[in-house]
């Protein structure tokens, strides 16, 4: 390669112009041709970067420790436990909570009266009290009409005064 | 994905993903627990069939796992970004110390000295020859930042060369 195309191609290396294609030519150029004074600095540099190129990762177990990471769970969301007694404990809260509620349920329905139940025998005797029961509530009923027309009395009076006839000097005033 | 699929395009990529965490964080070991750390993100990944471009798509991941990396070291103290040379240096294998010659340690050491961005950049150019696409897609970054970021790093590099040869400073 002439040495004006590899002047050319490294002006525009340096100026970050040339192509991946033109990088390559001089890659190939400083690897195959003796470094001159002229172009000492890419000339080290291009070394630099050969060897750069050649390193590699030292570890031959590296693909045989990632496989064996990624064939060891399925795909997907997964929830890891630490161990088995973690497990036993949270269902043994779980079953200690649900006994609890039972328990306390029973003991609440066995203690509270049924709310439906009859309390009589003798449809005739149920009749009289449920007889007596209205009455005594018909009578209270009545007693509390009398006392809200004492109150409408009260009102029609109040009216009464509210609806009073306003005095000559008033109108005059008005 | 299943397994074929991931033994063909993502494994063979290890060694590229491996080189940049590695230019990004300075640490083998730290390196190696990065690229496996994106194997596995890959693998249980969502959506790939979306990905266009997986190699590409391993480098993203890639560098956003040795960024959170340097910056949980950061927070606790123990490296800095600037050290990250250094670091580098003392990890070689003595085989590897007798080989690199002083050269190439030179300029290892000036590429470690570049802005992240710019290091990026031409790390992904002239060492595993992406596309400007490709980079931009790599870093989250628009064709013209590539560009600009490429310019300055070549420059620094050549400029540095350039002083190191003449002057020895």
């Amino acid at each position: 390669m002439d040495s004006e195309r590899i002047e050319t191609l490294l002006e525009k290396y340096w100026n970050a112009e040339t192509s991946l294609e033109e990088e390559n030519e001089l890659y190939l150029f400083f690897q195959t041709c003796p470094a001159s004074e002229k172009w000492n600095e890419a000339a080290e540099l291009f070394r630099y970067l050969h060897n750069e190129k050649k390193k590699t990762m030292q570890d031959p177990f590296f693909d045989q420790a990632v496989t064996k990471q990624t064939g060891q769970r399925p795909k997907g969301k997964t929830i890891r436990m630490r161990n088995g007694f973690q497990i036993m404990r949270i269902a043994a809260g779980i079953l200690v909570m649900v006994a609890a509620v039972y328990l306390i349920g029973m003991e609440v329905r066995k203690n509270s009266p049924q709310a439906g139940a009859d309390t009589e025998t003798d449809p005739q005797r149920a009749f009289e009290e449920t007889k007596k029961a209205l009455l005594m509530i018909s009578r209270n009923f009545n007693k509390a009409q009398q006392e809200v027309g004492k109150i409408n009395l009260l009102n029609e009076a109040e009216q009464k005064i509210r609806n009073k006839p306003t005095t000559p000097e008033q109108e005059i005033k008005d | 994905m299943n397994l074929e699929d991931f033994e063909n395009r993502v494994l063979p990529a290890k060694h590229k993903l491996y080189r940049f965490a590695f230019r990004l964080l300075g640490s083998r070991e730290e390196a190696k627990d990065v690229v496996q750390d994106v194997m596995i993100k890959v693998w249980y990944g969502r959506d790939l069939a979306e990905v266009q471009n997986m190699e590409a798509w391993c480098m993203r991941i890639t560098k956003n796992l040795s960024l959170d990396r340097l910056r949980s070291r950061q927070r606790k103290g123990t490296h800095s970004l600037e050290n990250s040379a250094e670091v580098q240096q003392d990890e070689l294998t003595p085989h590897e110390k007798t080989e690199q010659n002083e050269s190439m340690k030179r300029i290892d050491q000036l590429m470690a000295t570049l802005p992240d961005k710019q290091r990026q950049v031409m790390h992904l150019r002239d060492v595993e020859g992406y596309s400007y696409n490709e980079i931009g897609e790599i870093l989250e970054l628009d064709m013209n930042q590539v560009k600009v970021n490429l310019f300055r790093a070549r420059n620094a590099v050549r400029e540095k060369l350039i002083k190191l040869n003449a002057y020895g400073l």
